[in-house]
């Protein structure tokens, strides 16, 4: 009760103001970490720590989450090459992007490669061939519009695009890639719709 | 003298008909008012072709004629009718032939490891043979002294420990101060 009164004495004076943040009283909630900028959803993935694994589940791969912000690449242009590598494995990957004329190529093997050292060094990965990848994006960042000029003084307005890329790698060899859809498999699900038909409300 | 006659009626016809259209183009009545007009059918005057016309009727005819066909292409030009949807542009942007193709044609160099393109000299190694080539014609620099100083006899490039055999006889030798790299073969 006296920690109490003290409390209520020294709030009236308001000591947030010229206390340090990490102040002494446990309600009050103040921020330690002064952060402008917004750390992005996709860089908080990696910080999730799952609890320790039962002794007889299966081994949980491991997952690596890396992104590279406001590449001066079109989001578009950018997709093509995010859709080239999905599913395949790191070192297929940076094959393809290798000989690949694309500029965003580059930048996605720099991305690859950084994230694969990650997994080396951070996330306990034995081999850094033994990579898929299980996600592939790429993002809109933020545009600027610039004037353009014509001849005759007339002008338009030009965007420049920059975009995202965003990668999440999984330890394993990829999975098998799923057999095409074939009329037969269609056919089939078709008529196990027509079977899964009842009647409903009635007895 | 019949065949004549019969050829020249329809050209005077004709070049009445056009004088008449260019009249009521200059005036701005056009047959479809009735009355108000006088005479119809004007003096066909005895001109060399149809083509040829007074000057003055000439150009304001042609500029008559000039406006409207100016607007006519603009109303004629290609445009869009309706917007294209996200949904067709989608089709269209993620056929099969719009995406990247994976390529089959990458192997292992089996000198560095590194990955090459089978039609294509592996990149590594040619970044080697580019960076030594580039030492060697510093010394020939070197040794030349300026430009159009090129001799008229073969060049041979020795590395430490290497003499001129009999068949360097007359050729011009650059001496390279390190060890002969195993992609060059001594002939």
């Amino acid at each position: 009760s006296g920690a109490a009164w003290a409390r209520g004495l020294l709030s009236w004076a308001r000591p947030e103001r010229w206390l340090a943040s990490g102040s002494l009283f446990p309600l009050s909630c103040i921020h330690t970490s002064t952060s402008l900028q917004k750390i992005g959803k996709w860089e908080k993935k990696n910080r999730i720590v799952y609890p320790p694994q039962l002794p007889g589940e299966p081994r949980r791969p491991a997952e690596i989450y890396h992104c590279r912000r406001e590449i001066k690449y079109s989001n578009d242009k950018m997709w093509y090459l995010a859709k080239l590598i999905k599913g395949m494995s790191i070192d297929q990957a940076l094959a393809q992007l290798e000989f690949s004329d694309k500029k965003g190529a580059k930048v996605i093997k720099e991305v690859l490669l950084e994230a694969q050292e990650m997994a080396v060094r951070k996330h306990n990965v034995e081999f850094k061939s033994n990579l898929h990848i299980a996600e592939s994006l790429s993002g809109r960042g933020r545009y600027v519009k610039r004037i353009r000029c014509h001849g005759k003084g007339m002008f338009g307005i030009m965007k420049i695009s920059r975009c995202h890329y965003f990668v999440k790698l999984v330890e394993g060899p990829p999975p098998p890639p799923e057999p095409p859809r074939t009329g037969f498999d269609q056919a089939k699900e078709y008529v196990q719709q027509l079977r899964n038909r009842t009647l409903v409300h009635t007895l | 003298m019949a065949v004549l006659v019969l050829v020249r009626s329809p050209l005077l016809r004709l070049r009445a008909q056009l004088q008449r259209c260019w009249w009521r183009l200059e005036r701005g009545i056009w047959p479809g008012v009735l009355g108000g007009q006088s005479s119809p059918w004007g003096p066909a005057l005895a001109v060399q072709g149809p083509a040829l016309l007074p000057q003055g009727i000439n150009d304001a005819g042609e500029s008559s004629a000039e406006a409207p066909s100016l607007l006519e292409n603009i109303l004629w030009m290609a445009a869009p009718k309706k917007r294209r949807t996200i949904e067709v542009n989608r089709c269209r942007r993620r056929h099969p032939n719009k995406l990247i193709e994976v390529k089959r044609n990458i192997d292992v160099c089996p000198e560095c490891g590194n990955l090459k393109q089978k039609h294509v000299l592996c990149g590594y190694c040619y970044e080697k043979v580019k960076a030594e080539t580039r030492l060697i014609r510093m010394e020939i620099r070197k040794k030349e002294g300026g430009p159009f100083n090129a001799p008229t006899v073969e060049t041979v490039v020795l590395y430490e420990g290497e003499k001129p055999t009999e068949k360097d006889e007359g050729k011009r030798i650059i001496e390279r101060a390190r060890k002969r790299p195993s992609w060059f073969v001594q002939n």
